[in-house]
C-alpha cells in the first residue's frame, strides 16, 4: 500500500516536472508555430545552471531565482539570433535548425563544464526523509520540488487569465493567425513566449539537479517525453500539456516498478493509444 | 511532378558513379572503407527522401527501420558461420516493412508537427525495448562476428568479408534503389504521392484513400532503409541500440536537406557532402583545433545552409520547374468530342438532413431531389448554410442527422473518398488544385482516381485513356494552349476551369461547384456558364453561386436556404413569384441596393 502511495507521489513529481518542460514546448508550438527540438538544452542549461550557481550561492531557492532571469535572457537571445528567422518557413527547415542547436548546445555545454558527471547537494534543510512506514519513506526535497512546481504552475495560470500577455496567448492557443491581425507587436510577444518557455524548462532542470545527477545529454529524455506529452494532450494545449503530463508521469513510475523493462515502452504505447482515439490528441484542435 | 533528371544532373550523377566504381582501385583500405559507408548511408537517406520530399511526411523517426535491418542480421546470423545475404538481406526489408505497417498505421493518422513528434517517439520506443531489455546483447549491444556470404543452391559465389567485393554490392544496391525508385515515383502510384504531397485534401476528395497511400509510402521506405541497415551491420560487424536513436534520424533528415528533398538524387549528393564535411571537421590537420568541436562547426554551417540554401545542392543543379518542359501531349486539337452518351448523371436525395455545430444549426432539416441530368442552382445569403450542404454531400462533414441517397441507394455513413469513388465530385469556393503540377498532371491524376486499380505501379495500362480523358477535359474548358504551365503560373480564373476540368476528367456524374464564376470576368462567366449546360447532357450538376443573373440562365431547379433551413425549391419562374423568397432573400438585397 504504502508502495503504491510513493508510486502516487514520484508520479505526480515527475509529472509536475515535465509538465514545466512540456509546457514551453506547446507554448512555443502554439503562439510561434514552432518546432523546438532544442528545448531539451534548456532543461539542460537549468541543470549546468544549477551546478554552478548553488556553488556559489550555497542554496538551490537562491539559484532558482537567479538562474530563471538568466535563462529568460538566453532565450531572448537565442529567438533573437535563430528563431526568429523561422517564422512562416516550413516544419522541415524547423526541424533542421533546432536540430543543429542542439549539435551546438551540446559542444558549448563540453566546453564549458567538461563532460563528466556532477551532483547538486540538497538544501541542508531538507534533507530529511517522511518515514511512511517502517521500510518506507519519502525523501522531503522531491515534496518541496513538488511544491516548487505547484507554485510555478500557479504564477502560470495568473499570467495566463490575467495580464494581457496572457490574453495574447490564449487568443494564439486557439487561432494563431488572429494573434497577429490583433494589432500586437507580434515580434515581442514571440520573443517573450520562446524565452518563458526556455525559464519554464530551465526551471525545472535546476530543481530536479539535485535529485539526479548532472550530466551532459540530461535534456534529451525530457525532450522526447515532452514531445510525448504534448502530443497526447494535442499540440498548442497547456491544459492538456498539464493531463498528459501527470499521466506520463504515472504511468512510468508504476510501470518502473511493476514492469520495470517496459517502462519507458509504456509511456509510447499509452501516446499510440491516445493517437488512435484521438489523432490530435486529448484536448488538441484539429 | 518530378521531372525526369536534368542533363547536367545525369553528367554529375555518371561522374559520381565513374569516381566510386574506381575507388577501390585507386583508394586505400580506408578509403574503400569511407565510400562504402557513404553508400550505405546513401541509400538509407534516398529512401527517407520517398517521405519526406516525395509523400511529404517528414519521419523523425527513420533510422528505427534501419536499426531493425541490421539487428535482423544478428537474428539470422548463425554462430559459426556466416548468413547468406540472399536471405538475409530480404529478410531485413521485410522486417522493416512489417515494423512500418504496424507503426505507420497509427502513425500516419497524424499529419504535420504530430508526425514528427509520433515517429521521434515511436524511434525512441524501440531505442528503450533494445536498450532497457537484454535482446541482442541490451545497452552493450552485439557483435556478428562472420560476415554474410552470397550463395545459391550451396554454391558460395561472393564472401562479403571481402571489403572490394562488399564494396561493389553496396554500389549495385544504391543504384538500383535510387532507379526502382525514380520508376516508383514517377507511376501512377507516384503521382498521387506527390499529389498528397502538396494538397491531401484535394486527393481524397477525388477518391482516392491517401491513408493507404501515406502507409504503404512508409513501408516502401522503411523495407529500403531495412536493406541500408543490414548493409551497415555488415561493415563493421557491431549493432547497438543507439542506432534507433532520434540522432541518426535527425542525422539523415540533415543529409536530405543538404542535397534537396524531393529530387531522390539530392540526397546522395546529401551523404555524401555530409560525410566529407562531417571527415574535414573532425580532422585536425586541416581545421586545428576546431576539430575538438566538429559538432558545433557543424551545426553552424548546417543553419546557415538552411537559411542560405534551403532547396539544397540540387537546387541549383535542377534549377527552377520551368513551364513546357514536357510537350509529350497527344494532339490536343484531335481530342474527341464525346456524345452524350456517356453514361448519365446521378440521382441525389436528401432527407431530414441536419448539422449543429455546438449551439449553431447550420443545417437544419433539409429534403431535396436533385434529378439526373439537370442543373441544379442552390442560392441563399452568407451563412445560409451552402457551402456546409455541400460538405456533407460530398462526406467532407458527417451530418448531425438525416439520411442521403445516391441512385436509390444510401450513402449516409461513406467516407469521403468512398463518396467520391461513387461518381460525385467537387470544385470549392477557393480554388483547390495542386499547384506544382501542370494543367495536364492535374487532369492526369483526376482520372486517375475513378479507374479501376487506381492503385498500380505499372504506366502502361490505363495511360492511354487517362491521356486521352485529361485532354478531353482540357479542351472542354478552353485550356489546350495551357496543357503544359504550371498550374500556379496560371491566371486566377485559369485556376478555377482547371478544377472543373479536373471534376470532368475524374469521370464523375455528379459535379457539386461551389461558386466557380466567383473573380471571373464577364467572357469567362459565359464560357463557364455554357459548358455547365453542356455538362448536364451526361452529369447531374448542384451549382452554388452568388451570380444571380448567371444562376436563374443556367440553372434548371433552383433551391434557396436561409439561415440553414430550406426556404423554397422550384423552376427558376416559381422562385422568381415566391413571395417568401422575394420577402427573405431577394427583398432584402433589393433593399439594401437601394440603400446603397
Amino acid at each position: 500500500m504504502e508502495l503504491v502511495l510513493i508510486q502516487i507521489l514520484n508520479g505526480l513529481q515527475y509529472g509536475l516536472l515535465i509538465f514545466l518542460a512540456a509546457s514551453g514546448l506547446t507554448l512555443v508550438f502554439g503562439i510561434l508555430g514552432i518546432i523546438n527540438l532544442s528545448h531539451g538544452s534548456f532543461y539542460m542549461l537549468g541543470a549546468y545552471l544549477s551546478l554552478t550557481l548553488t556553488s556559489l550561492t550555497g542554496d538551490i531557492f537562491l539559484t532558482l531565482l537567479l538562474g530563471v532571469p538568466l535563462a529568460f535572457l538566453f532565450g531572448m537571445l537565442v529567438e533573437w539570433l535563430f528563431v526568429r528567422h523561422l517564422y512562416g518557413r516550413d516544419h522541415l527547415q524547423q526541424v533542421l535548425l533546432t536540430f543543429a542547436l542542439i549539435l551546438i548546445f551540446n559542444d558549448l555545454q563540453r566546453m564549458i563544464w567538461g563532460t563528466r558527471p556532477h551532483s547538486v547537494p540538497i538544501p541542508s534543510y531538507l534533507k530529511a526523509s517522511i518515514q511512511l512506514s517502517d521500510v518506507l519513506s519519502y525523501p522531503v526535497y522531491r515534496l518541496a520540488v513538488a511544491g516548487v512546481c505547484v507554485v510555478l504552475v500557479f504564477c502560470m495560470i495568473y499570467v495566463i487569465q490575467y495580464t494581457r500577455i496572457g490574453q495574447m496567448i490564449r487568443a494564439g492557443e486557439s487561432n494563431r493567425e488572429m494573434v497577429e491581425v490583433l494589432g500586437v507587436d507580434s515580434r515581442l510577444l514571440y520573443r517573450f513566449v520562446f524565452a518563458a518557455g526556455v525559464a519554464l524548462a530551465a526551471a525545472a532542470g535546476t530543481i530536479a539537479a539535485p535529485i539526479d545527477s548532472v550530466y551532459p545529454g540530461i535534456g534529451e529524455p525530457v525532450l522526447i517525453t515532452s514531445f510525448v506529452v504534448v502530443v497526447i494532450g494535442g499540440i498548442g494545449s497547456i491544459k492538456g500539456a498539464f493531463f498528459g503530463a501527470l499521466l506520463i508521469g504515472l504511468a512510468d513510475a508504476f510501470g518502473k516498478v511493476f514492469l520495470p523493462e517496459f517502462a519507458s515502452v509504456m509511456v509510447y504505447a499509452l501516446m499510440a493509444a491516445v493517437l488512435v482515439v484521438r489523432p490530435g490528441g486529448l484536448f488538441g484542435r484539429v | 511532378m518530378l521531372a525526369r533528371p536534368r542533363l547536367l544532373v545525369i553528367i554529375v550523377l555518371g561522374v559520381l558513379l565513374i569516381a566510386a566504381a574506381l575507388t577501390p582501385m585507386l583508394g586505400g583500405i580506408y578509403a574503400v572503407k569511407f565510400a562504402t559507408r557513404v553508400l550505405v548511408l546513401a541509400i538509407f537517406v534516398v529512401s527517407l527522401d520517398l517521405l519526406i520530399g516525395i509523400t511529404g511526411l517528414v519521419s523523425f523517426g527513420h533510422a528505427m527501420f534501419f536499426a531493425l535491418g541490421a539487428y535482423a542480421l544478428y537474428f539470422i546470423s548463425p554462430e559459426s558461420e556466416g548468413a547468406n545475404a540472399l536471405i538475409a538481406f530480404p529478410a531485413a526489408m521485410l522486417l522493416a516493412g512489417l515494423a512500418a505497417l504496424a507503426i505507420g498505421s497509427v502513425a500516419v493518422l497524424t499529419r504535420g508537427f504530430y508526425f514528427i513528434m509520433v515517429t521521434l517517439a515511436f524511434g525512441q520506443m524501440l531505442f528503450s525495448l533494445f536498450f532497457d531489455t537484454k535482446i541482442a546483447g541490451g545497452s552493450d549491444g552485439a557483435y556478428i562476428y562472420i560476415k554474410p556470404v552470397i550463395s545459391l543452391f550451396g554454391f558460395q559465389l561472393f564472401d562479403l568479408e571481402d571489403r572490394n567485393t562488399f564494396y561493389f554490392v553496396c554500389l549495385a544496391l544504391l543504384v538500383a534503389a535510387y532507379l526502382g525508385l525514380l520508376l516508383l515515383v514517377r507511376s501512377p502510384f507516384g503521382r498521387v504521392l506527390q499529389g498528397i504531397h502538396w494538397n491531401e485534401g484535394r486527393l481524397s476528395a477525388l477518391g482516392f484513400n491517401t491513408y493507404v497511400y501515406k502507409l504503404m509510402s512508409f513501408v516502401i521506405a522503411a523495407a529500403i532503409a531495412g536493406l541500408a541497415g543490414v548493409l551497415y551491420a555488415t561493415i563493421d560487424g557491431f549493432i547497438a541500440p543507439e542506432l534507433f536513436g532520434w540522432r541518426q534520424s535527425g542525422i539523415a533528415i540533415m543529409m536530405v536537406v543538404l542535397g534537396g528533398a524531393g529530387t531522390l538524387f539530392g540526397p546522395i549528393l546529401g551523404a555524401l557532402s555530409f560525410s566529407v564535411l562531417e571527415e574535414i571537421l573532425k580532422t585536425e590537420g586541416f581545421v586545428g583545433p576546431i576539430a575538438s568541436y566538429w559538432s558545433m562547426a557543424l551545426g553552424f554551417i548546417l543553419i546557415a545552409a538552411v537559411l542560405g540554401a534551403p532547396r539544397g545542392i540540387a537546387g541549383w543543379l535542377q534549377g527552377q520547374r520551368g513551364d513546357r518542359e514536357s510537350s509529350s501531349a497527344p494532339g490536343l486539337l484531335a481530342a474527341p468530342k464525346r456524345e452524350g452518351g456517356r453514361g448519365t448523371g446521378k440521382l441525389l436525395e436528401t432527407e431530414g438532413l441536419s448539422k449543429v455545430f455546438g449551439g449553431l444549426i447550420a443545417v437544419q432539416d433539409v429534403t431535396l431531389r436533385f434529378a439526373p441530368n439537370q442543373v441544379h442552382g442552390i442560392i441563399g445569403p452568407n451563412g445560409a448554410g451552402k457551402t456546409t450542404l455541400i460538405n456533407l454531400l460530398t462526406g467532407a462533414m458527417r451530418s448531425s442527422s438525416g439520411r442521403m441517397r445516391l441512385d436509390g441507394e444510401d450513402m449516409t455513413a461513406w467516407s469521403q473518398h468512398a463518396i467520391a469513388q461513387h461518381g460525385i465530385a467537387r470544385s470549392y469556393q477557393r480554388t483547390n488544385i495542386i499547384l506544382p503540377f501542370t494543367a495536364r498532371e492535374n487532369c492526369l491524376i483526376a482520372a486517375q482516381a475513378h479507374h479501376p486499380q487506381a492503385l498500380r505501379f505499372s504506366r502502361r495500362r490505363y495511360a492511354a485513356a487517362e491521356e486521352a480523358e485529361a485532354a478531353y477535359a482540357l479542351n472542354a474548358v478552353g485550356l489546350d494552349a495551357r496543357v503544359d504551365t504550371v498550374a500556379s503560373h496560371l491566371s486566377h480564373g485559369e485556376q478555377r476551369q482547371l478544377e472543373i476540368a479536373m471534376l470532368i476528367a475524374s469521370g464523375a456524374k455528379l459535379l457539386i461547384l461551389d461558386e466557380p464564376l466567383g473573380g471571373m470576368g464577364p467572357e469567362e462567366t459565359g464560357r463557364v456558364t455554357a459548358l455547365l449546360r453542356d455538362l448536364a447532357a451526361n452529369h447531374t450538376v448542384l451549382l452554388v453561386e452568388h451570380d444571380m443573373d448567371a444562376i436563374f440562365a443556367v440553372a434548371d431547379t433552383l433551391t434557396v436556404l436561409v439561415e440553414g433551413r430550406l426556404l423554397a425549391h422550384g423552376t427558376p419562374q416559381e422562385i422568381r413569384r415566391n413571395p417568401e423568397v422575394l420577402k427573405a432573400y431577394l427583398g432584402r438585397f433589393g433593399e439594401t441596393e437601394s440603400a446603397a
